[in-house]
This record gives structure tokens, C-alpha cells and sequence, in this order.
């Protein structure tokens, strides 16, 4: 367990999950915690282990601990701070069921459990309740005991208080690491990775301007953050990295008081699996945390990866698009995508890089120029297309060579040619560039 | 005297397998990408491009022949993301997967500001996915660069930043420095514009071929300098063959026209 005590919110809540990773049963009584764990123990290697392990160094603090066969034993044994008192010599008071009636024990002269068991059962359940008879059976293994097991809750969700107010929307990245620390073991403790979670702030609403509208706010003194990762995980490295990025470009417009963490998405995950190889092992990030990063710095639009269509236009030829998750296959899958898509025949002759706008070239004595005149090598290949969308494209293509920039691809276009064939000396032949043989 | 020099050479290879010669190409182990073109493996030390170092290329502004002198590389360099940071423009894919780029490689990174491309940079080298990095990067300082030459060699990549000719004085960080520049035509063909006013509004002519090469000096290796350029076609067979064949065809139309 690498969590650090100090940095969990709610001790107690810490525990319960804590607790939850080593057996399924717990239970929460007077104020303690109780662990059914004798199914479990051997899969952590016998109860001594399983102790050291639930108790070990980071723990979060603690009372005290006791074991015994049944939970009411242990608890009684917890509270008179005798681990390995014999069950006979505890005193009464430990024992919930009797506290009630402890004057009226003690006037009978009865003050240790051994004491109290030695009586006629049907006096006792007679004058103080069929339940202390009960309770003490449990206590002695004779009657089944029941518990209300604690489970965890579907979403997480947690507040914490900040020791001070917090005017930078930065420093609130220390509040939300602690949270995040507490998100951790309520990951590990379900088995689940979170896909999205959201991080809201309750601004002081003393000031005037709590009452803000931008972004992240909505006027009603409280800012929210929503923050997605491509992969289920349970990496609080990466998530921290992200909400680090997106808090950079928060402004808080009042102090911030409270803190809440919440998830919104999870996944079931299951565990990761290793290489024996060394090799095998490749040094850095995933890809999605890194595109994750990039998107969340520079903003999501700006990551992008391209699509190819099979269109004959050269612009609608790819598509660059934001880049998803989805998108970035395996290499295997890569592979296998690649070869069901064909390149169209002469791709080879086409560009390497293309100009987002064309740029239209100017013209002397009828020869294009772009830095000094072009010399066309060859050409025209003639486009045709888009007539169906109503967005028509008539162009020759022509490779063309300039003294300065190399191969160049640029267009003729031909749409007024068609229009006004008669008058065809007067219409200007408009040419553009839009490529480059890099 | 050729006694003596032979003694001479004996010696200087007996000294140690470690020391390097400076008039020799460094051979110490390095792990290279091979670069698809001949002439230039034969110029780089190990033989191509070097992984987990930092490659920068000079160009004149406004001219981009990178493309054609990394392509043959990164077609082989792995499966593997080629993240670009800050191209200058759109990179077209089809063009791209016909010379063995595959489109579901590519990943682009726009940033406005400097600052942020060098971050984007750096986080690109850092990721486990990512193959070559090649990079746009104007305004980058020789301190900026050493951090990228830093992570590049840390997590073993190809890096590849494109500067200006300008930055050419400047002191690089870099392991391997090129400037190149497309091939200047020992003389312009005359013909290049219209010969007479009756064929005015026909095309402009096809003229004499056209050296459409890349020249290339290596401003910084590890060993001696490279007195003369090299001197790269780096162009696909298909594209000079459409040339060639283009440019027969319009001689032939002149020839049979005269």
C-alpha cells in the first residue's frame, strides 16, 4: 500500500476500503470495525500475514486491534485491552447488550462474562431480555451471528475541506491529490479503473463575485470540472497531469472553501499482465496519456490523425479529425486496416504536403509564377468532381517545377472555360497552387 | 618511405579499438535507422540515421523537402506513431501511404506558440508509442534543443527538428546537422516560356529536363567535415517515370510539330 496516511480525507471511510480489499466481509459496530476473515486468510498467506499487511507502516491511524472467533469477543477484548484474555474473565462493560443492565449485574454480585453465563438462562432472559442471553451465545459461537456488511458505494464521491482558503486555481491541485489518493483505494477495493470524473469547487459565497459565469462556472458559487481519459485506469499520475492542465486555465473568481471529487464513469478492470522479457518492456508513456496530455494543454482540437476517403477531390481526400481513442489500433489491427484500404493507383504522383487553401498564383504572359516563373513537367490530369454535392471542381492538374521551391503541384481551373466557350480569348485562366513535392 | 607509413598506419590502429580517428567516420556501436539512400548511409557514421539522438535539418525558408529525405526511413522505422509537431502545412496521407507512410501513423500536433511545441515535443518523446518525432520548430534555442537531444537519446527515439537556414551559425546540440536545399538548374532553360505569340494561350512548353535534386551539406557529424555536397534525386520511381515520360511525349509533339 504506497498511500500515505496523511494524505487521505476520512480516516474512517479510508479504513472501511482498506479493509474491504482483504476480505469481503465488514462490518462497522460501535463505532469499530469488524473483519470476517477467516475465508480469505489463506490467500493472504495465514492470519499473521494478513495482519501485518492490513496493519503495515502507511496505514491510516488507529485505536487498537483484537481478534477473536467471534466478532462480539473480539470487540470485548478490544475494549478491555486485554488481546488474550480468556473469555470467562472479561468484564461486563464490554459487552454492548449488557451495558443497559450494569448497575443491576453488579448489585448480583456478577461483574465477568463467566460470571454472568453461570446464572439460570431462564432467570436472566426472564428479568434483563431474551437478548443479552442472545448476545452472550454469539459471543460463546453457539448461535449464528449477523452483520450489516459494509459495501462500497456505486460512485465515488468525496468532499474535503481546505485548510485554508484557496485563491489560485492551481493550488487547488494539492486538494484534489489528496482525493485522488482516497479515489485510489476506492478503485483497488472494487477492482475498477475510472474513464471520467469531475471535480467541483464551492466558492466563498461571502464575496460578491462568487456569482460568476464563464466556463467552469454557472453562477451559483460552485465551479465544476469534468475530466475523461481515453483507457479505464487507475494511474492518479496521469489523472493528476490532467487535471493540472485543466486547472491552469481555470481563473477562480472567489476564494475556493471546499473541494468535492466525484466519478463519473467507471469500468471494470481487470489486471494487468507482465512480460517475462525484459526486452518487452518499453520505457515511457502510453499513447493515450500522451495524446491525453497534448489535448488537454493545447486544447483537444489540436491533437489530430488523419482518415483517408476515397474521394477524387485532393482536399477531401483525408480527413484530419481530433484524434479518439478508437482510433489508435494495435499495430496488428493497424496493419490489417491498411491492407483492406487501397490507395488509389496514382498515389504515388501526388504531394506530399497540400496547402490548406489553395493559393492562387499570379500570372505573366500566361505562364504562372510563384518566387520566378513555373515550368510545368507534367500534366494535365484532369479532376472533375463534386458535382453531385453542388460544390463542383474542374481542374487540370499539373506538376510544375520552380527554380527556388522545387516540384510544385498546381491547378488550372476550367469552371469558367465550360461557362463562356465563345468568349474564350477574354476569360483569365486562374491557376493555384496546392501542393508541395517535399 | 612507404615502409614508414605503412609502420605509420600499423600503429595508429594498434592504439586502442576506442580511440577514434578524426579524419575517419566515428564507428563506435550506435543504433541507426538506415536512410533509404545510398550515397548518404555511406556518409553518416553507423550508416543512417541515429535513434535516440537529435537530427536537425536547415532548410531556406518557405522551401519543405523533408519529405523526401526521411520518408524511405520512416516507412521502415517501425509500427509505431510518427507524431509531427507543428507542420507547416497539411501532410497528405494518401501521398504519404503510397511511399509506405501508413495514414494510421500519423498523429499531428498543432501549437500556436513556441513554448508549447517544445513541451509537445518532449511529451512525444517520453510516450512508449511513438517511434520518430519530427518537428517544426523556427525559434527553438541551442538550450531548448539540448533538453530534446536529452529526452530523444533517454527514451530512444527518432527526432527530427526542422530549423531555418538562418539558425545555420547558431550552436546545435545536435548529433547530426544537414542544410539542404533543392538543387540549383546549372542553367534555366530558355524555353520555359511561351516560344511564340501564336501558341500564347496554348501551355507553356515542356523544356530540357530539369535537375530536381536535393543538395545536401553535412554541417556536423562525428568525423571529418564533408568538403562537397551530396547530391540526392529522392524522388519515387513512379513520379520519374510520369517526368520522363511527360517530357519524351512533348518532345515528341515538338519534333513531330517542326
Amino acid at each position: 500500500m504506497p498511500d500515505d496516511a496523511a494524505t487521505l480525507v476520512d480516516s474512517h471511510a479510508a479504513w472501511v476500503w482498506r479493509a474491504l480489499q482483504f476480505t469481503p466481509l465488514v462490518a462497522q459496530v460501535e463505532q469499530s470495525l469488524v473483519l470476517e476473515v477467516s475465508h480469505s486468510e489463506r490467500l493472504f498467506g495465514g492470519r499473521a500475514l494478513l495482519l501485518q499487511r492490513l496493519l503495515c507502516a502507511d496505514a491510516p491511524a488507529l485505536q487498537g486491534t483484537a481478534q477473536g472467533s467471534s466478532a462480539l469477543l473480539a470487540l470485548a477484548r478490544l475494549w478491555a485491552a486485554a488481546p488474550d484474555a480468556a473469555i470467562g474473565t472479561l468484564p461486563l462493560h464490554t459487552l454492548a447488550a449488557a451495558r443497559p443492565h450494569l448497575p443491576t449485574l453488579q448489585r448480583l454480585g456478577c461483574s465477568t462474562w463467566g460470571q454472568l453465563r453461570a446464572l439460570p438462562r431462564g432467570g436472566v432472559a426472564r428479568r434483563f431480555g431474551a437478548g443479552l442471553v442472545d448476545a452472550l451465545d454469539c459471543a460463546y459461537g453457539q448461535r449464528p451471528e449477523l452483520y450489516p456488511w459494509l459495501t462500497l458505494p456505486d460512485v465515488f464521491e468525496a468532499k474535503l475541506e481546505l485548510s485554508a482558503a484557496v485563491e489560485s486555481a492551481a493550488a487547488l491541485l494539492f486538494g484534489a491529490r489528496r482525493l485522488l489518493a482516497q479515489l485510489l483505494l476506492w478503485l483497488r477495493a472494487r477492482q475498477h479503473g475510472v474513464l471520467a470524473l469531475e471535480l467541483l469547487w464551492d466558492l466563498d459565497a461571502r464575496r460578491s463575485n462568487a456569482r460568476h459565469t464563464d466556463a467552469h462556472h454557472n453562477g451559483s458559487a460552485q465551479g465544476r470540472m469534468a475530466v475523461r481519459t481515453a483507457q479505464a485506469t487507475q494511474d492518479m499520475q496521469h489523472l493528476q497531469r490532467l487535471l493540472g492542465e485543466q486547472l491552469a486555465q481555470v481563473t477562480l473568481p472567489a476564494p475556493v472553501l471546499y473541494l468535492h471529487l466525484r466519478t463519473l464513469q467507471t469500468q471494470r478492470m481487470g489486471g494487468e499482465s507482465h512480460s517475462l522479457l525484459p526486452d518487452d518492456v518499453r520505457k515511457g508513456d502510453s499513447l493515450h496519456q500522451t495524446l491525453e496530455r497534448m489535448g488537454a494543454r493545447l486544447g483537444a482540437e489540436q491533437v489530430q490523425c488523419v482518415q483517408p476517403q476515397a474521394r477524387h477531390c485532393p482536399e477531401q481526400m483525408q480527413v484530419w479529425q481530433p484524434w479518439t481513442p478508437q482510433r489508435s489500433a494495435t499495430p496488428m489491427q493497424r496493419v490489417a486496416s491498411d491492407a483492406m484500404h487501397t490507395l488509389p493507383g496514382d498515389a504515388a504522383l501526388l504531394p506530399t504536403w497540400l496547402l490548406q487553401q489553395p493559393q492562387p498564383l499570379t500570372l505573366k504572359q500566361q505562364c504562372p509564377q510563384y518566387h520566378g516563373p513555373l515550368t510545368l513537367l507534367a500534366g494535365p490530369q484532369r479532376v472533375e468532381t463534386g458535382w453531385l454535392e453542388g460544390d463542383v471542381a474542374l481542374r487540370d492538374y499539373f506538376v510544375a517545377h520552380s527554380a527556388q521551391a522545387g516540384l510544385l503541384w498546381i491547378y488550372r481551373e476550367r469552371l469558367a472555360a465550360s461557362g463562356q466557350k465563345k468568349t474564350s480569348t477574354a476569360h483569365k485562366l486562374r491557376w493555384f497552387l496546392h501542393g508541395l513535392f517535399a | 618511405m612507404p615502409a614508414l607509413a605503412r609502420t605509420s598506419s600499423v600503429v595508429l590502429q594498434d592504439i586502442h579499438a576506442d580511440v577514434w580517428h578524426a579524419h575517419a567516420l566515428s564507428d563506435a556501436p550506435l543504433q541507426v535507422q538506415p536512410t533509404g539512400h545510398t550515397e548518404l548511409d555511406g556518409q553518416l557514421p553507423g550508416g543512417g540515421w541515429p535513434w535516440g539522438a537529435l537530427t536537425e535539418i536547415l532548410q531556406p525558408t518557405g522551401v519543405h523537402s523533408e519529405w523526401r529525405l526521411l520518408l524511405p526511413a520512416l516507412a521502415r522505422c517501425g509500427q509505431q506513431v510518427v507524431l509531427l509537431v507543428g507542420t507547416p502545412h497539411l501532410p497528405f496521407a494518401p501521398a504519404l501511404a503510397a511511399q509506405g507512410l501508413q495514414a494510421q501513423r500519423l498523429v499531428c500536433a498543432q501549437a500556436s506558440n513556441a513554448v508549447t511545441r517544445l513541451w509537445a515535443c518532449e511529451q512525444a518523446l517520453r510516450c512508449a508509442d511513438v517511434d520518430a518525432v519530427l518537428a517544426w520548430l523556427p525559434q527553438a534555442r541551442g538550450d531548448q534543443l539540448r533538453r530534446l537531444q536529452m529526452a530523444a537519446s533517454e527514451y530512444n527515439k527518432l527526432l527530427f527538428v526542422m530549423r531555418p537556414a538562418a539558425a545555420q551559425d547558431d550552436a546545435s546540440p545536435a548529433v547530426l546537422r544537414l542544410h539542404v536545399q533543392p538543387q540549383a538548374p546549372h542553367q534555366r532553360p530558355s524555353s520555359a516560356l511561351p516560344a511564340s505569340p501564336a501558341r500564347a494561350t496554348a501551355l507553356p512548353t515542356f523544356p530540357e529536363p530539369v535537375h530536381d535534386g536535393l543538395r545536401l551539406h553535412l554541417l556536423k557529424r562525428r568525423g571529418p567535415p564533408l568538403e562537397t555536397p551530396l547530391h540526392l534525386q529522392a524522388r519515387t520511381a513512379r513520379l520519374c517515370m510520369q517526368l520522363a515520360a511527360s517530357r519524351s511525349y512533348a518532345l515528341d509533339c515538338a519534333t513531330t510539330r517542326a
